[in-house]
């Protein structure tokens, strides 16, 4: 039995985009009014819906093959509880922004093709995450990249965002070709893209091809998908970016697009290259000791909020890879002791979980502070939380959670990359344990100073008027709000879905 | 084989040529042009990479060619939105040059 409710909201994302202008266009000749918007939101409620019957009831994973007219080429499909896992997450920050930008665009021009792209971004991450092999992969993710850039400068009339859309264009692109060059080579060397093949094969020919080759293929392609995800030598585009966009967009940009990067990486690591043969653990640990600590030591100079959260991110980033890094050298280096690795991947993808959500809300509450007093300087912000009551709150819950004050799940991803660290006796670990949570520390400093900044103090005379926005503005943050501490309530079965995506990773 | 390693080289030299331009160049076009000598090389290395020999035959695979097409529609794709942002530069600034598009920090 072929489970057809994953590929249904594919189909719904991309195809769906397909008549939003039109709906645009009959809102505008017959009255109806938001029309174009609701039937946006109600497509991602619908996918998200979907996707969340079949995680929860469906038999997983199920292949599709798309064999065109002869069998030289395939294209195929593949979800399972990872892919399901990520694309869960995608799909309903996407709900969250759409209802967001119902108000919060509303005074903007070009709204068809901002929902459009909306549609296709999300559409192309969910492709990324179900894609089987690389052709279908690098398809979906340029899909993804192209709405992104456009949807960075989307305020064209704006130099911010079309300097920022545009270093961001040259960048990532950079990255992609890059991305591709790998999986050429790795194409010449085996003469498949599909995953499974591709793993079976460099698994039986370990002797015959140079480790050399593959270690080089290995780190072009961390590089190049390393550029969206913003790991710190190629991390130069996200501050710009995430100010220059939308709000609503940064939270996309923020809580998403670059965890579809951390995605690839992990799966195109662990499923290709297995961490048991493969020694990369040390780059991952390097790169993510690198990350969080300059992003940290660089969040406290920054004056603009929005440059602030973005810097955050990409400490965040940091704990992720660092969570990676530590399961792929325990698994190396003691291949005994894969229980410690799993617990640190489990930390991983819960913390993917936590910033998504955390960050979105963070984005969007942001934006909500930014719609009303129109600057983005945490100075003239202080003291806006206590007009603003149901945002500031919402923007509170965010801030902790991402902190990791303890019973929020934020603090739990945290420990358990720290203990799986921590439990294996090994210098290097020890001491990429200390670093993180030094830097752990250091966010929760900086994240209650700016709680203490935005909340606490006296508001200055000149915005006295300020109210609370709109309800449709406040709804998908108090949602989010709300699911940050459901999650830490219902943390085991959360947990307990997590481990499925650890075992398709571990291959247990 | 000798045109498989040669074709591939030449694909290496494109690709390094197509970054010295992103990185080099100060005038926005040429980095944009840089952008599009990489893309070429790396649509030439997936043609290349294709390359099977049978029998004492050389013949292509066509995986490698469909997906050198897509690539290519891709990139057409990423250089039109290149350049559409580009001309929005150019309304801003009145010019290409990166140096003058400094006001963003690092």
């Amino acid at each position: 039995m072929v489970v057809l409710y994953p590929i249904l909201s594919l189909g719904l994302l991309i195809g769906g985009s397909l008549i939003v202008p039109l709906l645009g266009f009959l809102g505008k000749k017959i009255g109806l009014k938001k029309i174009r918007e609701i039937y946006v939101s109600i497509l991602f409620l619908v996918s998200t819906i979907l996707l969340f019957y079949t995680a929860l009831y469906e038999k997983l994973p199920t292949i599709y093959r798309i064999i065109p007219m002869n069998i030289y080429f395939e294209s195929s499909l593949m979800v399972d509880y990872f892919s399901i896992y990520m694309s869960l997450i995608f799909c309903f920050l996407g709900l969250m922004v759409s209802l967001y930008s119902i108000k919060y665009m509303e005074r903007e021009t070009g709204l068809d093709e901002y929902y459009v792209l909306l549609l296709i971004l999300v559409g192309g991450m969910v492709g990324v995450t179900f894609s089987n092999d690389f052709f279908t992969l690098y398809v979906f993710w340029e899909l993804m990249c192209i709405a992104s850039y456009t949807l960075v400068s989307f305020r064209k009339y704006h130099w911010e965002a079309v300097e920022a859309g545009l270093k961001y264009l040259i960048m990532s692109t950079t990255g992609s070709l890059l991305a591709l060059y790998s999986i050429s080579l790795l194409y010449g060397i085996t003469g498949t893209l599909c995953f499974d093949e591709l793993s079976k094969i460099i698994l039986s020919s370990v002797g015959t091809i140079s480790p050399h080759t593959l270690y080089f293929i290995i780190a072009i392609m961390l590089s190049g998908f390393g550029v969206t995800a913003a790991i710190v030598p190629f991390h130069t585009w996200l501050p710009d970016a995430h100010p220059a966009a939308p709000s609503s967009i940064s939270a996309m940009l923020s809580g998403v697009v670059i965890k579809t990067a951390i995605y690839v990486i992990t799966r195109t690591l662990f499923k290709i290259f297995p961490p048991t043969n493969f020694g990369y653990g040390l780059i991952l640990l390097f790169f993510g000791i690198i990350t969080m600590t300059i992003a940290n030591i660089a969040v406290i100079t920054q004056k603009d909020i929005k440059r602030f959260l973005a810097y955050s991110s990409i400490a965040n980033i940091g704990y992720i890879i660092t969570g990676l890094g530590i399961a792929t050298y325990i698994l190396y280096n003691y291949s005994n002791m894969s229980g410690f690795a799993g617990l640190a991947l489990l930390g991983s993808l819960l913390h993917i979980l936590n910033h998504a959500i955390g960050k979105g809300l963070l984005f969007l509450t942001a934006g909500s502070f930014i719609h009303e007093l129109k600057t983005r300087l945490i100075d003239k912000l202080e003291g806006i939380g206590l007009k603003m009551p149901f945002s500031s709150t919402s923007f509170s819950i965010g801030l902790l959670n991402l902190a990791g004050i303890p019973p929020l799940s934020g603090f739990w991803s945290k420990f358990f990359i720290i203990s799986a660290g921590l439990s294996v006796r090994d210098n290097i670990l020890f001491i990429t344990t200390v670093i993180f949570i030094v830097n752990s520390i250091v966010a929760a400093g900086y994240y209650s100073w700016l709680l203490e900044r935005i909340i606490f103090k006296k508001s200055s005379s000149n915005n006295k008027k300020i109210k609370d926005v709109s309800i449709y503005m406040i709804l998908p943050e108090v949602i989010l709000a709300l699911l940050c501490i459901l999650i830490t309530i219902f943390l085991h079965p959360v947990l307990a879905f997590i481990n499925k995506s650890i075992n398709i990773l571990l291959g247990v | 084989m000798v045109e498989e390693i040669f074709l591939a080289n030449i694909a290496l030299i494109l690709i390094i040529i197509g970054i010295y331009g992103i990185a080099a160049k100060r005038n926005l076009l040429k980095i944009i042009i840089g952008m599009e000598i990489l893309t070429i090389g790396v649509n030439l290395n997936i043609l290349v990479m294709g390359l099977r020999e049978k029998n004492g035959e050389i013949y292509i695979d066509p995986l490698s060619q469909s997906m050198t097409i897509i690539s290519i529609a891709i990139g057409a794709c990423v250089a039109a939105i290149a350049i559409a942002i580009l001309i929005n530069v150019y309304r801003h600034y009145k010019s290409l040059d990166t140096s003058k598009l400094r006001r963003l920090r690092w």
